[in-house]
């Protein structure tokens, strides 16, 4: 899909222009250079990715060949091979797959619950002060804590476990944020009114009414939470400990060797670890703009 | 006095619903902060008892040469990546807004999909491309005629490279920011320039860059958190700083402190030292700029 179209643009304003005047022409041109730059650009920006894509298939002696082997052929699958002699990647690929879905689960839970909370009971005492205290801690920089969490963890006999990477972070002020913004803007009140005069308590409230309409919010969040839990290499390499334990992210960092990198190897992990987050952005680009969106507007 | 107690009482739902929030910010946000402010007075390593040595940590800041090389690290790094991602970025917003663009989803998607990618991954793959004899970056450059680069082995590139992989993975998500920002400016300016007969440099220079001013600022901050607590970048591409300590960048720097070197009093003074100037620092330019952004916009409507 990707490659056929980018050649398209480029020549397609290129062709003669129907109007005489200048200007119009001027225009064109400049356009047909913006289509130009815009595909050069966009070429130079998956590069990489096409270049992770075809060196997971060569084999070690093509990875370093000069001039560049730019698609291997035939496509050697002994990088997989050796990925799977060397590491386990499936059991790196399931911790990777628990703890983003526990962090999605809880983030997404908690949430949207305290959003809730905070856009349809405004005249609870202490509102205004609580929901400013929330937003404060948007500004707490987490180098400054990264000591004293760990020793937390330490204490609670949590190093080494999933708890350590799924519940630190799973309920952020950003999340609260953005979920109260649009339950306020999306959820009515005459709504809620009417399920407390069918007898329904907050809790189903929240479960039935709130939970269903801000379907679009929760995608947003969750594919946020998920790109960052899924990728996050600094913590679960402060508390992950055993290979048994080991993210993705973790076995790619520690399979490089002291003296000789396995670029191959590397490389087939690499595509295992990207392609999840490539496809679930495909599937939830708009969701996820809209997420990074809402989180400048903040300001 | 009773008829507060029915009021918490009346809302317990409302308190049950954003405990959660405040449980854990208790344990992973407060009590750490606390914490990390006592252990800014104490030298420790974890293991054997805290020595208390009160500003001692403070004044060993001011002698420790590695922490200012890695600041100013930070701050070249920043300096070369910085106004080329925003430039960058902001063009292809531009571009992306405009209305004659054709196959914008695809491009959008093209120049945002780094930013959805493993850091430690996308590292590694650059550091094949700016691979010293075999990499495709110096292939390109010996077709154009150019000397290789030791992209990684040189301390002078190696800044240069760790910006290239930053504007890579970050220019996508700065040209959404500046997407957004751009439109959120009212066509009625536009409009109204139009009647005037304001060409297109006026625009720009009149409407689009004063009214953009807050989304810069907004990316800038962003940038500058994200340059000196960046560490995945580091860590992988260049090997934690290297060569020597030439692409050491702050975060980077801390994470050795903390992580390899268990000094954790003196870590936790240098954090805190840095997240204090940051924030004065913030604070002083968003005051400097709020009067600045208020003003202007009544001039530019009379005008237009």
């Amino acid at each position: 899909m990707i490659a056929e179209r980018t050649t398209k643009p480029s020549t397609e304003p290129l062709t003669p222009a129907v109007s005489t005047s200048t200007r119009r022409s001027r225009i064109r041109v400049e356009r047909a250079l913006a289509y130009v730059g815009l595909t050069i650009c966009a070429v130079i920006f998956i590069f990489p990715l096409f270049w992770l894509l075809v060196s997971a298939f060569k084999t070690p002696s093509q990875i370093f060949a000069n001039p560049p082997v730019w698609m291997p052929h035939p496509l050697s699958t002994g990088n997989f091979t050796e990925l799977w002699r060397e590491a386990n990647p499936l059991r790196a690929f399931v911790n990777s797959v628990v703890i983003s879905a526990g962090s999605v689960f809880l983030t997404l839970f908690l949430c949207s619950l305290a959003g809730y909370a905070f856009a349809k009971f405004p005249e609870a005492p202490g509102h205004k002060w609580l929901y400013g205290f929330v937003l404060g801690t948007m500004m707490i920089p987490s180098a400054v804590t990264l000591i004293p969490s760990f020793l937390v963890l330490v204490k609670l006999h949590w190093v080494n476990t999933y708890l350590a990477m799924i519940v630190p972070g799973a309920v952020g002020a950003f999340g609260i944020f953005w979920m109260r913004q649009y339950i306020a803007a999306h959820v009515p009140d005459d709504l809620i009114a009417a399920a407390r005069i069918d007898g329904c308590g907050e809790f189903g409230i929240y479960l039935r009414v709130v939970l269903p309409i801000v379907r679009p919010a929760l995608a947003a969040l969750g594919i946020m939470q998920l790109i960052g839990s899924w990728n996050n290499l600094m913590w679960a390499f402060v508390v992950l400990r055993t290979k048994d334990m080991f993210t993705l992210p973790i076995v790619i960092y520690l399979l490089q060797g002291e003296m000789r990198t396995p670029y191959g190897m590397l490389m087939a992990g690499g595509l295992l670890t990207t392609l999840p987050l490539v496809i679930a952005f495909l599937i939830f680009q708009k969701q996820f703009i809209a997420g990074i969106t809402a989180g400048a507007v903040k300001e | 006095m009773t008829t507060a107690l029915a009021d918490l009482r009346r809302y317990r739902q409302f308190y049950l619903f954003i405990a959660p929030f405040f449980i854990l910010f208790a344990v992973f946000g407060l009590y750490p902060l606390l914490f990390s402010l006592y252990l800014s007075f104490v030298k420790w390593d974890g293991l054997t008892p805290m020595h208390w040595v009160g500003l001692g940590n403070f004044r060993r800041m001011l002698e420790d040469d590695l922490l200012w090389r890695s600041l100013q690290n930070t701050a070249i790094i920043g300096l070369l990546y910085v106004p080329p991602m925003m430039i960058l970025a902001f063009a292809f917003a531009q571009l992306l807004n405009a209305q004659w663009l054709k196959f914008k989803a695809f491009y959008r998607a093209a120049l945002f999909v780094p930013c959805v990618t493993p850091m430690v991954v996308i590292a590694l793959v650059f550091s094949l491309i700016f691979s010293s004899e075999k990499g495709v970056l110096n292939y390109v450059l010996a077709l154009l005629h150019l000397p290789s680069i030791g992209w990684l082995t040189s301390e002078q590139w190696s800044k240069v490279s760790v910006s290239i992989l930053v504007v890579w993975r970050w220019t996508g998500y700065n040209m959404i920011l500046m997407l957004a920002g751009l439109q959120g400016i009212s066509p009625e300016y536009y409009e109204a320039a139009d009647v005037d007969g304001a060409g297109a440099w006026h625009k720009m220079t009149r409407i689009t860059l004063p009214l953009m001013r807050p989304t810069f600022r907004f990316c800038g901050l962003l940038s500058l958190l994200g340059t000196l607590y960046m560490f995945d970048e580091v860590f992988v591409l260049t090997k934690g700083g290297g060569p020597g300590t030439s692409s050491l960048n702050f975060g980077m720097y801390l994470f050795n402190l903390s992580f390899s070197d268990f000094k954790f009093g003196y870590a936790s003074c240098v954090a805190y030292s840095v997240a204090i100037v940051v924030f004065i620092a913030t604070l002083i330019v968003n005051r400097f700029n709020r009067d600045e952004d208020a003003a202007p916009k009544r001039g530019r409507l009379g005008r237009a």
